[in-house]
């Protein structure tokens, strides 16, 4: 079960998030971090001043731990998701001194996906007995070199809006974040009385083995890895009302997610609320799938689904029951949230009502 | 399949390194420029599919449940020294470098080619790397996300006195790799 969490984006802290999100109100602004100038876009979805990124990740921390009722210096495991950098287990290291908690024996790297695989690893190692808590946190900030590349590689939205399943999308937009969960076995968070703001129903991982960079066009394998988190939780397609895609407004990304999600539900599909909440708060990397699957606990706990901002008009590959102009409102008792990163990696997380 | 031998929970079904001897090479591979973080990662990799399968792909049945782990302490440092020294030079960006700058780009390298489609997990251990790598394959067979891992562990010569490095496993559960 998730019994604390935290998210700090450009879109807001926490509830303040979700609500932006619910409002479909994008936070992209000019970049004022780093000189921009150059590059075919200028925006992004930063947080104001000079963030520190061990920083910003020992507040996340500190603060979902402190939702979930826990003491600051526990040595509880921490598992952590940046991006792949000879810093890394400086940053581990410092990060434990700061919280209190375990040093991460590892760093997840792997992209769009690196805070969903430790999420997952997270869960296995509760579900196997292992460990009856764990912390995960990720972070990104919006940094020169990066931006530089995504540029290079033609992938940032010239508009500067992130439009997923649109016709006329153009790209992704980069954004900061930072997030953290706790997760806990039912019987764990029993014994000390804490309250579960959700569950972790189901989670499914999977490799494309198709193309470097490039999804398999047909959403085979992103397919497989929802089908494994619904298998796992015992759910039906059917009683699955609300998912947080991946939609990073790139062309053949949409498409071939769109195509991920026929295949798991079929004619339902029609009648499936989706948003990617990145049209608002942008996409964060490595930190991306756990800001969303805070923000997908956080919508079902409000009973309220995101806006898939930037929409134009429909893409006639990406026909999906998008959740546009106003957030809707929902009882579901179960919400997917699923990634998918450069070399054909997926997952996805199937959180369930409390 | 035939264990050549086993670590904790896991049979080791083959096993590769890079370099062997002092004259070792690898080709560069398509697309992947100015670093040797990916060929490094894709050869040693081939080395220890080639060792159990011979030739790729890989046989369909036990592929399609074949995860990989990539774990690297400090990543494709080339690639990401680059962009630094281009920006702070006013020179363009190479657009390849976007992909490669991703660990996970390689491994779709090395997925496509032997058709692995099991889970991709990519990390930067705070330990020992392989032990950790080996850690990480033990959680996803336990938990049925794979019943084979491949585990590569690589990381490029730091400073003048140390050579690239990899090595590479493929493993499964004990009793799937018992024969």
């Amino acid at each position: 079960m998730v019994s604390g969490l935290a998210v700090r984006c450009a879109a807001g802290s926490g509830p303040a998030a979700l609500a932006r999100a619910c409002a479909g109100s994008p936070v992209f602004e000019a970049v004022t971090r780093f000189d921009a100038s150059g590059r075919r876009t200028r925006v992004a979805a930063t947080l104001p001043g000079t963030p520190v990124l061990v920083a910003e990740l020992a507040a996340v921390i500190d603060e979902a731990r402190d939702d979930a009722g826990l003491a600051a210096d526990s040595d509880d495991p921490l598992l952590l998701a940046a991006h792949a950098d000879r810093t890394n287990v400086a940053t581990a290291v410092e990060l434990a001194r700061r919280t209190g908690l375990r040093p991460p024996s590892r760093t997840y790297t792997a992209a769009c996906v690196a805070s969903t695989s430790a999420v997952a690893d997270a869960a296995t190692m509760i579900a196997t007995g292992r460990l009856d808590r764990v912390t995960v946190a990720a972070g990104y900030l919006v940094d020169e070199d990066t931006f530089a590349l995504f540029d290079a590689g033609r992938t940032l939205a010239r508009d500067g809006r992130v439009r997923p399943f649109s016709a006329g999308r153009q790209g992704m937009v980069l954004g900061d974040a930072m997030a953290a969960v706790v997760l806990e076995s039912a019987g764990a968070a029993t014994r000390r009385g804490a309250p579960a703001l959700a569950r972790l129903a189901g989670w499914g991982r999977t490799g494309d083995a198709y193309h470097v960079c490039q999804p398999r066009p047909d959403g085979s394998g992103l397919a497989r890895a929802i089908d494994a988190a619904l298998h796992r939780a015992g759910v039906a397609p059917g009683e699955v009302g609300y998912v947080n895609a991946n939609g990073t407004g790139t062309v053949f990304s949409d498409c071939a997610e769109s195509a991920a999600l026929h295949r798991v539900f079929g004619a339902d599909v029609a009648r499936l609320p989706v948003s990617s909440t990145k049209s608002v708060h942008g996409h964060a990397l490595e930190a991306s799938g756990l800001l969303e699957f805070a923000l997908t606990v956080l919508a079902l706990r409000a009973g309220r689904l995101p806006v898939n901002a930037g929409f134009i008009e429909p893409d006639e590959a990406c026909q999906l029951d998008l959740v546009l102009g106003e957030a809707r409102a929902t009882d579901t008792g179960y919400a997917l949230t699923v990634n998918a990163a450069f070399g054909g990696a997926n997952t996805a997380l199937l959180v369930g009502a409390a | 399949m035939s264990a050549v031998t086993s670590v904790g929970e896991l049979a080791v079904l083959a096993r590769a390194e890079w370099p062997v001897g002092d004259e070792d090479t690898f080709p560069q591979i398509a697309g992947f420029v100015m670093s040797n973080f990916s060929p490094l990662v894709a050869e040693v990799a081939e080395r220890c599919l080639r060792a159990h399968y011979g030739t790729a792909p890989a046989d369909p049945v036990r592929g399609a449940t074949t995860g990989v782990v990539l774990a690297s302490v400090r990543g494709d440092v080339t690639t990401a020294d680059t962009v630094a020294e281009s920006l702070r030079a006013g020179r363009r960006v190479p657009p390849l470098l976007f992909f490669q700058s991703n660990p996970n780009a390689v491994v779709g390298h090395v997925t496509a080619r032997w058709g692995l489609a099991g889970p991709v997990v990519c990390t930067s251990p705070s330990g020992d790397p392989l032990a950790d790598g080996l850690a990480v394959a033990a959680l996803l067979i336990e938990d049925d996300a794979a019943t084979e891992v491949l585990v590569i562990v690589a990381d490029t010569a730091d400073g003048a006195d140390e050579r690239d490095h990899a090595v590479a496993v493929l493993v499964a559960g004990t009793q799937s790799g018992e024969e």
